[in-house]
């Protein structure tokens, strides 16, 4: 028992010292701070707000962390309150739970930024970021319509982005072909990829010859089975470009450069250039940060004529000719 | 009760003292153990091992606000320990914690939401009620399908989880979302509805007043009341309870309902004292950790509180060893699960002898 | 419906069901085989993410699919070792060490892909399916059941070896003992420990052999929390197939179905509820089920009771 006792003091002691012979970080660097809700380890919706905070760090020589949250709605706010005293400048919250958090910490901490993704916030300086998913997936519903018999969509839980790129992928099919018909499932989570997989396969038994995941993680299981179900089934690559795994089957890959845009607004705000007056919402007409490219080399790859369509629908909702969200 | 010559002319309190001291000595070298662990694994994967006790322990509990943090996260989880030590002392393994949780919190959000017209100090205490109520008889329905259909309660409640989740899901994006905006959530409570705070400019609220009276009174409950010894005779040995008159579907019953009753309150907590609406992922899962928190406290509700804080430590400590160090969140699991395989072992070991009560 | 697409519902279905019970079959006739010996090990999601882990892992580091495969059932060996030091030598409380066990298996599990796997985006490439020559071609049908990958089809000839073990070898006799009279077992000399424990080693190979089918037969990598709670439907499935290698088989058919249907009436347009309830389907039809099946506590007797020597 003494023993114990003994071997605890001195380790707490030692852990003592440590902290004191830590160097201090220089007080007026640049810093920005990153909340994501789930893992930067899997390919999708948290990756790409990792890879803004790198890309911040490269270009503008911040001082970055995270902190992965793993849907703890009640440790938002503490994480924001620990960026936000250590000094931090901007701390983007991933997703529209933050949002609440980012507001109650936001009175206390007037000289902080807060951006929000996927949110329509505007107050103070809390700042709702916005990829309008529904834009790329309309064209993606676009170039189904022209090509394809039948689309699927299977999406992780109903959340507004994945909600909204659903909707726009149906408008998207259903303006160009009417009839065709749009199935869609939602998984629950973002890791079943058996539950993807076989998702997919259902919808392809049934006839849907284009199916894109939307699903983070499970969205691999999307891949496979098109890739299992042989060159004539197509999908896209959506937030990261995974085009190698499934190269005869991928016709293109919506890339959400979120890192460009973010960095855009955080340079703003480290050179004090004024914020826009309302919320920001990346669209396609922001090409530095959604682009959406083609494939050559798969079996089915998009004609050219179908690209100049597709072009020019791309214009007319960067114009607002077209609403992707319908209405 | 226990079988070590503690001299009986030395003072009650000190008395009191050795003994806790004594039956905490497992638990505590259990857990040292796992962190001392884990920090060979850091060391070996690159980071500091010295980062673990630094930053992950003493850098929750190193101002007011962090100790507020901790106690904050340590809520739920003490008041789903207690309830399982009440479930798990009558040999019921409810595995459903997580699902009452959400059901407790859905009751509680819908309350909240509607009655408008009440003065809010009643409107609090009927959202705490009613959270307590759903998580109870969603315990209760795992009860009585053992009761009555022998289902065992370890596969209905897991179901049961899945099934409250579920309709969690289904509530937000439906009945209960906030018209207000588009978002999968529900409306937020009423400013005059949230738990009240006491500790400013913290977040503490008292949420964790209520768990620390629910802790006593369980252990009231279980080990000072002739309710309570029915229930650890039922979970001890049924037939001998039988036989002695004791109704054993009562207790399953009163002790599953009593643990979901918890869960349920839990929930309703997290959401009058901490996110003030409803939306998916209400829970990080505080209703499978609540399981680990209650067997590392060998199922003593007093334990339990000092249990679940132990949990909620390295869960704040987590974070911050994210925010400073980088070390990726998931290594709290195999904190965690050191932990209790440390607390397994040493308590089966001190049991080669009388098994000590309580 | 017409006839035509009927009946390819219902081939999809079966093939979708079959497959989807696989990885559940292995899971549960292991864990079947340990609580016959009268060892609950709970930890069965904490083994089966260990051996998808393990390998995708093994296959991605050396190409080689077999080698995954054994890997997994290695892992899944190991992690049900020191889980039966716990439970069978040490004789702790043994729900606390399987909680353990899951806890430890999604812990590590995760930071050992995150430390060395980051998200590299390119898998591994799995298990393909075998036609069986004739029998493929029967419309419908054909494809559902005959064109699944070797595992899929492995499920049966395990499933059949694990009865005939169970009751019709003096092994499997003595085993079912150690589960119902431990007592009577180690007055005739046998060693009720090493029962237990090679019924628990058992569990955890298969337990891992599962896993390992998640990563290597069905998605191509690993993802954290891949086996997104089939260790815990292999729980239910062990107590609703009643311990019996069959049973589980049936019961595992059972619960793919259900959860094939989900996806499949969630992707229909006709249909028009709301798609959660479809979700809750297949855990609703498991406590429907278990209403209607009624178990007479047919557990053996000495499940999750530790046996000391006298």
């Amino acid at each position: 028992m003494k023993i114990d006792r003994r071997a605890c003091l001195s380790a707490l002691g030692a852990v003592a010292g440590a902290m004191a012979l830590r160097p201090a970080v220089a007080a007026d660097q640049f810093k920005m701070g990153l909340l994501v809700p789930g893992s930067v380890a899997e390919e999708g919706w948290n990756r790409i707000a990792y890879n803004a905070l790198k890309h911040v760090e490269a270009e503008l020589g911040a001082k970055v962390s995270y902190v992965e949250l793993q849907q703890n709605p009640a440790s938002f706010e503490k994480a924001f309150r620990d960026y936000a005293a250590q000094g931090y400048n901007v701390v983007l919250g991933h997703g529209f739970e933050f949002q609440d958090s980012a507001l109650t910490v936001a009175e206390n901490y007037p000289d902080t930024w807060f951006l929000i993704s996927s949110s329509k916030v505007h107050k103070g300086k809390v700042i709702g970021l916005n990829t309008d998913s529904s834009q790329p997936f309309y064209l993606m519903g676009v170039i189904a319509g022209k090509m394809g018999k039948g689309a699927g969509f299977i999406g992780g839980l109903e959340i507004p982005p994945i909600k909204e790129a659903l909707d726009g992928f149906a408008n998207g099919v259903k303006a160009t072909k009417a009839d065709m018909p749009v199935r869609s499932v939602y998984l629950g989570n973002f890791q079943d990829v058996t539950a993807a997989k076989e998702a997919a396969v259902n919808m392809i038994s049934r006839g849907a010859d284009f199916v894109i995941p939307d699903a983070d993680a499970a969205g691999i299981g999307v891949i496979q089975a098109v890739r299992e179900a042989g060159p004539d089934v197509c999908t896209f690559g959506v937030f990261t470009d995974i085009t190698s795994t499934a190269p005869d089957n991928i016709l293109g890959t919506y890339l959400a450069d979120y890192a460009q845009g973010v960095e855009r607004i955080v340079a703003g705000i480290k050179n004090g250039s004024p914020l826009p007056a309302s919320n920001v919402v990346f669209g396609l007409k922001d090409a530095d940060v959604m682009k959406f490219t083609y494939n050559d080399k798969a079996k089915r790859a998009v004609p050219e004529d179908v690209r100049q369509y597709v072009d020019a629908v791309k214009a007319k909702i960067i114009s607002g000719e077209i609403h992707t969200l319908g209405g | 009760m226990s079988d070590l010559p503690i001299r009986s002319s030395l003072d009650p309190a000190v008395r009191l003292l050795s003994r806790v001291g004594l039956a905490a000595l497992a638990p505590i070298a259990a857990v040292l153990f796992a962190l001392g662990v884990s920090a060979l694994l850091l060391q070996l994967n690159g980071f500091h091992a010295a980062d673990v006790v630094n930053v992950m322990i003493l850098g929750a509990v190193s101002d007011k606000r962090s100790i507020a943090e901790v106690l904050l996260k340590a809520t739920p989880l003490i008041l789903i320990g207690v309830g399982l030590c009440v479930a798990f002392r009558c040999s019921i393994w409810n595995i459903g914690a997580e699902g009452q949780l959400y059901a407790g919190a859905s009751a509680a959000t819908a309350c909240g939401v509607n009655f408008g017209a009440l003065p809010a100090w009643l409107h609090i205490v009927l959202i705490l009620v009613a959270g307590s109520v759903a998580g109870a008889a969603w315990g209760a329905l795992a009860g009585l399908l053992r009761v009555y259909f022998r289902a065992s309660e370890v596969v209905t409640t897991i179901m049961l989880n899945y099934i409250a989740i579920i309709f969690t899901s289904y509530l937000v994006t439906g009945p209960l979302k906030d018209p207000a905006a588009s978002y999968p959530q529900s409306a937020k409570l009423a400013r005059d509805l949230w738990l009240p705070r006491f500790l400013p400019p913290t977040r503490l609220h008292v949420g964790i007043l209520i768990a620390l009276a629910a802790a006593v009174a369980a252990y009231v409950f279980l080990f000072r009341s002739s309710a309570g010894y029915a229930v650890r005779v039922v979970g001890l040995n049924p037939s001998a309870a039988a036989y002695a008159g004791i109704s054993v579907a009562r207790n399953v019953l009163l002790a599953i309902a009593i643990s979901g009753g918890l869960a349920g309150l839990a929930g309703a907590i997290e959401i009058a004292g901490v996110n003030y609406r409803l939306y998916q992922d209400i829970s990080p899962g505080y209703g499978f950790e609540g399981i680990a928190v209650a067997l590392l406290a060998n199922n003593n509700p007093l334990a339990a509180v000092a249990s679940g804080v132990l949990f909620a430590v390295l869960r704040s400590g987590s974070e911050l060893m994210q925010i400073s160090a980088q070390v990726p969140q998931v290594l709290v699991f195999v904190i965690q699960g050191l932990c209790i395989l440390s607390v397994a072992a040493f308590g089966a070991l001190r049991l080669r002898g009388p098994r000590p009560a309580g | 419906m017409q006839t035509a697409s009927m009946l390819d519902f219902l081939s999809t279905t079966v093939g979708a069901d079959w497959r989807l019970a696989t990885p559940l079959i292995f899971a549960a006739t292991g864990e079947a085989i340990c609580e016959r010996a009268g060892v609950l090990n709970i930890g069965v999601e904490g083994i089966m993410l260990i051996g998808a882990f393990s390998g995708f892992a093994t296959s991605h580091a050396t190409g080689d699919l077999a080698l995954g495969f054994g890997a997994g059932m290695a892992a899944g060996f190991l992690t049900a070792l020191v889980f039966a030091v716990f439970a069978v030598t040490i004789k702790a409380n043994q729900i606390v060490a399987g909680v353990a066990i899951n806890l430890l298996g999604l812990g590590l599990t995760s930071f050992l892909f995150r430390t060395y796997f980051i998200s590299t985006g390119r898998g591994v490439d799995i298990a393909r399916p075998l036609n069986i020559p004739f029998l493929s071609d029967i419309p419908y049908l054909g494809p559902a059941l005959f064109q699944q990958n070797l595992l899929v089809y492995a499920t049966i000839p395990v499933v059949i070896a694990a009865w005939g073990v169970l009751f019709r070898t003096s092994y499997g006799l003595t085993i079912r003992a150690v589960g119902e009279h431990p007592k009577a077992v180690d007055v005739t000399g046998k060693s009720v420990a090493l029962y237990r424990y090679s019924a628990v080693l058992i569990g955890g190979v298969l337990g891992g052999l599962g896993g390992a089918f998640l990563t290597l037969a069905h998605a191509n990598q690993f993802v954290e929390n891949i086996t997104s709670g089939r260790g815990f439907i292999a729980l239910s499935i062990v107590v609703f197939a009643r311990w019996s290698p069959i049973g589980v088989f049936f019961v595992s058919l059972l619960f793919g179905l259900f959860y094939a249907l989900q996806l499949q009436l969630q992707a229909d347009p006709n249909v028009r509820v709301p798609y959660q309830a479809l979700q809750a389907l297949p855990y609703l039809t498991t406590i429907v089920a278990l209403m209607l099946v009624r178990n007479r506590w047919d557990a053996p007797s000495m499940l999750g009771i530790p046996y000391w020597k006298a």
